[in-house]
């Protein structure tokens, strides 16, 4: 072996042990609230958090699936981010393919318009939408129009993330060559086709990508269900982890296997479209 | 203090109480029930919804059999809506302003006073004329607002105070009733210290927890008075007085578990669970905890006043938050909502909680207080010691200064007691800065 190459495996070998390292780390709490959460409490108080179990179970997971009520949440948190997925990568394609292949004075305006609106914080403008809400629930003599219901939680959601969304299939449509939406419009293809034939089946590995995070930050999401909807019982699952804490005692073990059972639709979603999200986020990082 | 003193009196604040209308209502009136029994309960108002703020397994035991009691009686069917409690707190004030149940849950004191100034609460002083006669008088000033209405329906209260085990105490051989002063409570934390033990165990990694200890110190060194008036921004927190609470707090550090900013007031209490700890000063809520773990432990547990420091002022002045109903005005149905809270606050409807077997110190004075255990009945010795009863500090004072600035503050002061005139200055400073109300 030259020294050369001696190095190189000297190098390989601490960035393993960096990256393992790291990797540990990151494991480290999510391995700590599964074995959490096969603990009760009731030792964990009596004994402390580091004691040897006396009892292991899955108690707590049955337990926490009667006391979240989880199919109703589990069924709203459905309805809200299923549509609002879908809207957002219906959107957000459209815009990105007008702003990308139509050359017109506003086009770049447009992108940075829709981009910057996913920098504002929810926190800032959630007041303004909240009475915006009830407005318009009272010009059209319902209250609960959007405001405490699914509908404006979705419509929310499809606003803030489709900057992002739109952003993101933009750039990706730029590196599609021109080429091909040239020879479309030889062929007489209108905006439609050229939009639904030719760009959007290219465009699946970004959208399937998109598709992963967009679901799993609105199924993340608690803040816009909380402050734009007052009926409990129509809140997503998010809201369904609260029911698992008191307001003076928290049953941490309890909490663990909730959250554990909240996470797994979103990890379900993942591993489905696993593929597409690894070629999606690579694809477009090299040209040849 | 630039514009800032807001229209809060003593007498919003806090509220007093003489030992003889606490010993009536703790006595308990007998047939107050029987004879307002036909209060509340109208057939015409139609059906209402109920907003709870918990999801508590025994609470909610509690609100379901109240509203199952009100709509056998009535007829009336009443949608039941919980919502965890923080998430409800934190949203409040949208739910007040969009679709809110007819009836929700809430605390007496400054946080109703607020929402009611704003117009968002109904005024149930025609409620308080049926069942008004079935509270003290220091009941019905806690639930009266600003402009002197009732806004408020009372359910039931615990105290704050020193909390410990019995058995531990007399390990040292030290009588818990003999613990009435500041010199017989540092005999006892020296006693547990000289033990290994943690004397006072201490929490405040919710930033809440601390309050109750600046609550009790502040009024048992400078009186009610000063403490509700420093609440209210009528006293300043720069002042002399102020900076002694701290001294005095300073003394208890050396008595204090090393880790009070990593623990919640839970942890605290494990330690005392755990016997590592002999004290703690905490609401009497979490007796159920200790009932939970065992009925052994749950005996063992005792409650007394926080120790007199100045004999001026006793112990005169307790925390004893009061948890309660109120009516939203942009609910579908006020009516409703009030001829529900009419039956909540009427001995008949808290009969009904009260049957469902949880352990509830109630407000209203028919509740016979034969069937307390030996614990809820000392509570309620500590309840009647007080003249002046405090809504704890977070309910007593603006809500956008307990959290946001007084938590930190004192989070800050316990990384390094050194620094408590720098951090008062920055109390009255940010209590200055504050936009009026």
């Amino acid at each position: 072996m030259t020294p050369l190459r001696d190095s190189q495996v000297l190098k390989d070998r601490a960035i393993s042990i960096f990256i393992g390292a790291f990797a540990m780390l990151w494991v480290f709490p999510i391995l700590w609230t599964l074995w959490s959460s096969f603990r009760p409490y009731k030792e964990i108080r009596a004994r402390g958090t580091f004691s040897m179990p006396e009892e292991f179970g899955i108690f707590n997971y049955t337990d926490a699936i009667s006391r979240m009520q989880l199919p109703t949440y589990l069924w709203n948190s459905f309805i809200i981010t299923i549509p609002a997925v879908f809207l957002t990568l219906v959107f957000g394609s459209l815009i990105a393919f007008v702003v990308s292949r139509y050359s017109f004075k506003f086009n770049v305006g447009m992108l940075l318009l829709f981009t910057a609106g996913n920098l504002l914080p929810a926190q800032l403008v959630f007041i303004p939408v909240f009475k915006l809400y009830l407005n318009i629930g009272d010009v059209v003599g319902d209250r609960r129009f959007l405001y405490d219901s699914p509908w404006g939680v979705v419509l929310i959601h499809v606003a803030f993330q489709m900057g992002f969304a739109t952003f993101v299939l933009s750039s990706y449509m730029k590196t599609i060559p021109k080429e091909i939406s040239e020879s479309a419009l030889v062929d007489g293809a209108s905006v439609l086709r050229h939009y639904w034939n030719v760009m959007l089946p290219l465009l699946r590995p970004p959208l399937a990508s998109l598709a992963v995070l967009m679901t799993t930050w609105i199924y993340n999401d608690f803040f816009w269900a909380l402050v734009l909807m007052s009926t409990d019982k129509k809140r997503p699952i998010t809201s369904a982890l609260g029911r698992l804490q008191g307001e003076f005692v928290t049953d941490y073990n309890l909490l663990a296997a909730g959250a554990i059972i909240a996470a797994l639709p979103t990890l379900i979603v993942f591993f489905v479209l696993r593929k597409q999200f690894v070629s999606g986020l690579t694809l477009g990082s090299t040209k040849g | 203090m630039s514009g800032n003193t807001s229209p809060i009196r003593g007498s919003d604040l806090g509220f007093k109480m003489t030992r003889r209308e606490l010993f009536i209502g703790a006595a308990g009136l007998a047939g107050a029930g029987a004879l307002l029994a036909a209060c509340g309960g109208d057939k015409a108002v139609g059906p209402l919804s109920f907003g709870a703020r918990t999801v508590d397994e025994s609470p909610t035991k509690q609100l379901k059999a109240l509203v199952a009691a009100y709509e056998a009686k009535t007829g009336n069917s009443v949608t039941y809506n919980a919502t965890e409690s923080n998430a409800f707190q934190n949203n409040l004030s949208q739910y007040l302003q969009g679709t809110p149940d007819d009836a929700f849950q809430w605390m007496a004191g400054f946080r109703m006073q607020f929402f009611a100034d704003q117009g968002l609460l109904v005024d149930l002083s025609d409620v308080w004329d049926k069942i008004g006669d079935q509270y003290s008088e220091s009941y019905k000033i806690a639930s009266t607002g600003l402009d002197g209405k009732q806004y408020f329906v009372p359910q039931s209260w615990y105290p704050w105070g020193l909390h410990f085990r019995k058995s531990m105490l007399s390990e040292l051989g030290i009588d818990p009733d003999g613990i009435y002063n500041w010199d017989d409570f540092m005999k006892m934390l020296d006693g547990m210290k000289s033990k290994g033990l943690i004397g006072f165990a201490a929490g405040d990694k919710g930033g809440w927890e601390a309050m109750g200890t600046f609550d009790m110190l502040n009024a048992r060194i400078n009186g009610y008075q000063y403490h509700v008036d420093l609440l209210a921004g009528r006293e300043k927190w720069t002042d002399p007085r102020t900076a002694e609470v701290f001294k005095y707090w300073e003394m208890l550090v050396p008595y204090m578990n090393d880790n009070v900013l990593d623990l919640e007031w839970d942890g605290a209490m494990q330690l005392l669970l755990q016997r590592k700890a002999g004290a703690m000063l905490m609401g009497s809520w979490f007796g159920g905890n200790f009932k939970e773990q065992s009925d052994a432990d749950y005996e063992d547990l005792w409650i007394i006043p926080f120790p007199e420091i100045n004999p001026e002022h006793k112990r005169d002045t307790i925390d004893a938050p009061i948890d309660g109903y109120c009516v939203a005005k942009n609910g579908s149905n006020n009516d409703g909502g009030k001829d529900f809270l009419a039956f909540a606050g009427d001995m008949e409807g808290v009969q009904a909680m009260l049957d469902t077997g949880v352990p509830m110190t109630s407000a209203n004075k028919g509740q016979d207080t034969s069937s307390y255990d030996a614990f809820q009945t000392q509570q309620l010795a500590v309840m009647a010691e007080a003249k002046y009863i405090t809504q704890f500090l977070d309910r007593d004072t603006r809500p956008d200064f307990a959290g946001p600035v007084v938590g930190p503050a004192f989070q800050s002061w316990f990384k390094n007691p050194k620094d408590v005139n720098k951090i008062l200055e920055s109390l009255q400073a940010q209590w200055d800065a504050l936009p009026p109300l």
